[in-house]
Formats: C-alpha cells, structure tokens, sequence
C-alpha cells in the first residue's frame, strides 16, 4: 500500500453562523486520484482552498492538516510550492500570448529565465498545445484555455495536483484528453485531487471518491465498490407521469418486490437488485414510456443528495 | 511545526519581484496605449493651461505659473496612475479576472501580493512623473537642476496613494463606488494640496485641512526640488508620507487578506 501524503482530521469551516465544513476527515495516498463530489454549495471548493492555505480551517484542537508533512496553517509557502491549482474559473492573463502566460508563472517559482522554454515547450506538447506557442489567449477555444491552465499548474512539476472543476463545460474529446492526461500523471507520481460534477469523470478517474453535501462527509470509498454496496444495480426510469396501463397502482405492482421507489416531478424511478422484477412490472407499463438500466454513480448521487434542489445551489 | 528542511520556495524580494513583473509584462504588452498617454496628457494640459490661463496669470509664488503648475503635474500623474492601478485595477483583478486567484495559487503570500502591487503602482508613478519631466523639459517651461530627482518624488507618491488606494478597495464591493474616491477625494485634492494655487492662500480656517492631504506633503518635497531651497520641515512631509503609508498600507493589506483569504 502506498503511503498517504494528505491527512485531514476532522475539519470545521463557518463563515458566520453557516457552517462550509462540518467535520471532515480523509487521507489520499501517494499517487492516487481522490475526487470530491457533492451538490454545488456542498463545500468542495472550500475544502480544496483549504488545502493550500486559500481558506482556513477553524480552529480546534481536534482538527489537522498534513499535506506531504506540512500544515498550510505554517507552511502555506511550501505547500503551495509542492501543488500545483487549477482553479474553477479561467483566469489566463488575456493580455499576453499562451508561452508569455505561461513565463510569467515561472517566475514564481523561480524558474531561470534561460531554462523556462526548456521545461515549457515539452510541457505545451503534452497538454497538445505545442502549436499555439504564440496564439492570443482570446483566439483560443474553451478547452485549449483549460488545457493551458493545467499547463501553467504543472510548470514546477508538482507533487500534487488541485483542480476544481476541471473538466466543466468542455466538449467530450477535450475531457476525455485531459483525463488521459491526467491518468498519465498519475502514473508518472503525482496525487491529484479533484472536484467534480460528472459521475463518469469521477467514475473514470478517481481511485477514491468523497460524496459530501451541506458541508458534510456522506460516503467516501473506490466508485466501483460504492455502486456495488451503496444502491440497487437497476432501475426503471418512466418517461412520462401517465406510464401505467391497467387498474393496478405502482404500489399494488412493487408491493412485496424489494423495490425502491423514488419520484420527482410526477415522474417514477424504480430500483431494484432484481432485473426480472423490474421486468415484470414493466409489463404493466405503456410500451416506450419507460427504460430498465444498471444504475450508474449519478443514481448513487441522487440517492444520496435528493432530486430536489436546495437553497444554496 | 516549524521545520528544519530547505526553503524550496523563492525569498521574499523574488516572491515579490514576480508580482512586479506579471504586472510590468501586462502593462508594457500594449506599448503604445499604455506608454503614450502618459506624455500626451501633460502636453495637453500645459498646451491647454499655457494658451489660456497663462495670459493673465504670469506668476505665482514667485515663478512663471506654468512652471509653478508644471512642477504639480509631475505628481498629480503620479497619483492619478497609482489610485488607479490599486483601485480599478486592483478591484478588476481580484473580483473580475480572477487574477489573484492564479498569483495566490502560486508560491507568495497575500503580503508579497499585495507589497508587490503597491511597488508596482510606485513604479508607474516614477514612469508618469518621467513622463511629465520629460515634456516639461523639453518646451523648456522648468529650468533642468534638481528637478531632475522628481521621479523618485513620483515614486513615492505612487507607494503612498497606491497604499490607500489598497485601503479604499476592501471596503468596495461594486465598483462604481470607487467614483466617491476620485470624485470626492482625489479631485479635491488636485485643487487644495498646492497644486494649481500655493496653501498660504487659503483661508486660515480651511488650511488645516489642506495638511491632511497626503498630496500636500508630496508637492512640498517636488517644489523644494524645484526651488532649491531646503528647510527643515521639510522632514516634517517626509515623515508624514512614511507614516501615513504604513497605517494605510497595514490596514489595507489587512482587511483585504480578510477578502481574499477566508
């Protein structure tokens, strides 16, 4: 087993009398993807910032955080040094051109004026960005620019790697090549950390996920065993509020079945570990009104934060 | 936990250092539209100020009144470009462009941020005060000694409103607040900190309040240059301008680390 490079202790956060981070607690191990998911407002950003010294934790005696050894409380400078961020929204400098962006971030790490285009120009023919060296950030499209921010959180080659939202708003080319990217890394060494709204990014390359929602840790465990031992492996989706055919209601028809019933806006979803059950059912349903799946990580997401809406997203 | 291992992060002057230049690359990316207006505006103020005024106010305070105007100007661009850079530019920065986010991901601290910019705008305040010199030298309108230093005069001034203007900024949260700042503040101290008239005639009830305006003390430095006549009190400005910076620059970092890390 590798060893774990972060470990957070039962962590709060409030900002007034809200509370962001109520009592969390987690480890990733070396070179490994770790995920967080959760609702919008569910506090993922938060806990990201907290990690490189963004946002403090409250304090409590209970609580820490190691980060490679460090605790962003004291040694803010070195672990931002050892991670590389990429944060949530784009925020290339529009100014300048993509190698001129990314030479100024060099500085910051005191990267020598003479070496930058040696470290920079592999890293620009990794990301698949070698030919827009002196393209203007705003010539380029919504995925280069993402591309180029992962290029600019990686110049110091990083140790460990923070992204929030990395893939948000991209077309599925560009986010199954940053997911390969991002699978090369972590073969390479690096820990990455992740926050995610899609359940198939996360399913694809996460080793460990995190489900949290109002500022609370609900499930945390590897995507595949979560599915397994966290919801049933099917389910009957209806398309439509007036699916039945027939005099039986749903409940006459579940009733006995081991079946889950969940609704929203006058819409059924029916799981069950059964496909044969569900089979059954859907006899007394219209035909093309309805679907049977294997229910997937979105399913376990639902179940877990609700269907509906809350006040903070 | 303290630790013994190697700083691997940069020192603090290049953590510093970095924030200035991420700014001067951005700044000297657009030459001409940055660079040029600096020396059209005092061309056409003293052009303006030359052809009208000049006529029928020849001196003031014992010099030719361009020259007494002119030795103002090198500060009031000063100003006008450090107030700017750290308000606007600063509020545009954090809320808008997300700048700090990616500067605040890297290895620096809120302080070197935020050190780095008020350098940054003092940095501009020498250019613009280089920039005035340079017209006002070259029509011939201030006599080439002294004055020569009023850049680093610029420079400082530039610190100074940069600071407070750092300071204005973390109790802004829509940008359009910032006009109480250049309306209310900053033109009136165009007109009542010796620029376009000397203090002594004001009314003594209103000269006290001349004093507090930290521009006052800047262009006493500026016509001291330019007179070459040095007094005593002169420390007096000198040591209001560190002092007033300090407060200022301390409470602004501040209360805009309280934004900006929660």
């Amino acid at each position: 087993m590798e060893k774990n490079v972060i470990q957070i202790k039962n962590v709060f956060k409030n900002y007034g009398d809200f509370t962001a981070i109520n009592d969390i607690s987690f480890n990733v191990e070396e070179s490994s993807c770790y995920g967080f998911l959760g609702p919008n407002g569910a506090g993922k950003t938060t806990l990201m910032n907290m990690i490189y010294g963004r946002a403090r934790r409250a304090p409590g005696k209970e609580s820490s955080v190691d980060i490679f050894g460090y605790d962003p409380a004291y040694n803010e400078l070195e672990i931002k040094y050892l991670a590389g961020v990429v944060p949530q929204e784009n925020n290339l400098d529009e100014e300048l051109n993509v190698i001129e962006n990314l030479k100024i971030y060099s500085k910051f790490y005191d990267i020598p004026a003479g070496e930058t285009a040696k470290i920079l120009e592999p890293l620009l023919d990794f990301m698949e960005l070698g030919d827009k060296k002196n393209v203007r950030i705003r010539e380029l499209s919504g995925g280069m620019k993402r591309r180029l921010i992962i290029t600019r959180a990686l110049i110091h080659k990083p140790r460990l790697l923070i992204l929030d939202e990395p893939t948000t708003g991209l077309d599925p080319q560009v986010r199954h090549t940053i997911w390969e990217k991002l699978r090369q890394l972590k073969n390479e060494g690096t820990t990455i950390l992740l926050t995610t709204h899609y359940m198939e990014e996360a399913f694809h390359i996460c080793d460990k996920i995190l489900i949290m929602d109002k500022g609370k840790k609900i499930l945390e465990g590897e995507p595949k065993q979560l599915l397994d031992t966290q919801i049933e492996s099917y389910l009957l989706e209806m398309t439509d509020k007036n699916c039945l055919q027939g005099t039986d209601s749903i409940s006459n028809l579940i009733d006995g079945k081991n079946i889950r019933k969940d609704e929203a806006g006058g819409i059924m979803f029916l799981y069950s570990d059964s496909f044969e059950n569900l089979k059954k059912i859907s006899e007394n349903l219209k035909p093309g009104c309805f679907y049977i799946r294997q229910t997937n990580l979105e399913d376990l997401f639902l179940k877990i934060t609700g269907r509906h809406l809350n006040e903070k997203q | 936990m303290k630790n013994n291992k190697i700083n691997l992060y940069p020192p603090f002057l290049n953590r510093i250092y970095s924030v200035w230049y991420r700014h001067y690359k951005v700044y000297t990316k657009n030459i001409i539209s940055n660079g040029l207006p600096p020396f059209l505006e005092p061309l056409i103020f003293l052009a303006g100020m030359g052809l009208g005024l000049n006529t029928y106010i020849t001196n003031m305070d014992g010099v030719p009144y361009l020259e007494f105007l002119a030795a103002g100007l090198l500060l009031t661009s000063a100003m006008f470009t450090a107030a700017f850079e750290c308000s606007y530019g600063t509020f545009i920065r954090m809320e808008f462009d997300k700048v700090y986010d990616a500067m605040l991901a890297a290895p620096i601290t809120l302080k070197d941020l935020l050190v780095g910019e008020i350098l940054w705008a003092g940095t501009k305040g020498f250019f613009f005060s280089l920039a005035v010199l340079f017209v006002i030298s070259t029509f011939g309108i201030v006599p080439l000694n002294l004055i020569l230093l009023a850049p680093f005069v610029g420079f400082i001034t530039g610190v100074m409103f940069a600071a407070l203007s750092l300071l204005i900024t973390s109790f802004v949260s829509d940008i359009n607040q910032f006009n109480f700042y250049f309306t209310g503040f900053l033109s009136p101290m165009f007109f009542f900190s010796g620029v376009v008239f000397p203090l002594e005639k004001l009314p003594s009830a209103i000269r006290p309040f001349a004093e507090i305006f930290p521009l006052t003390h800047s262009i006493r430095l500026v016509r001291a240059l330019c007179s070459a006549r040095f007094q005593w009190h002169l420390f007096l400005d000198l040591g209001f301008i560190i002092v007033f910076t300090a407060i200022v620059g301390y409470f602004g970092i501040k209360r805009l680390g309280k934004r900006l890390i929660s």
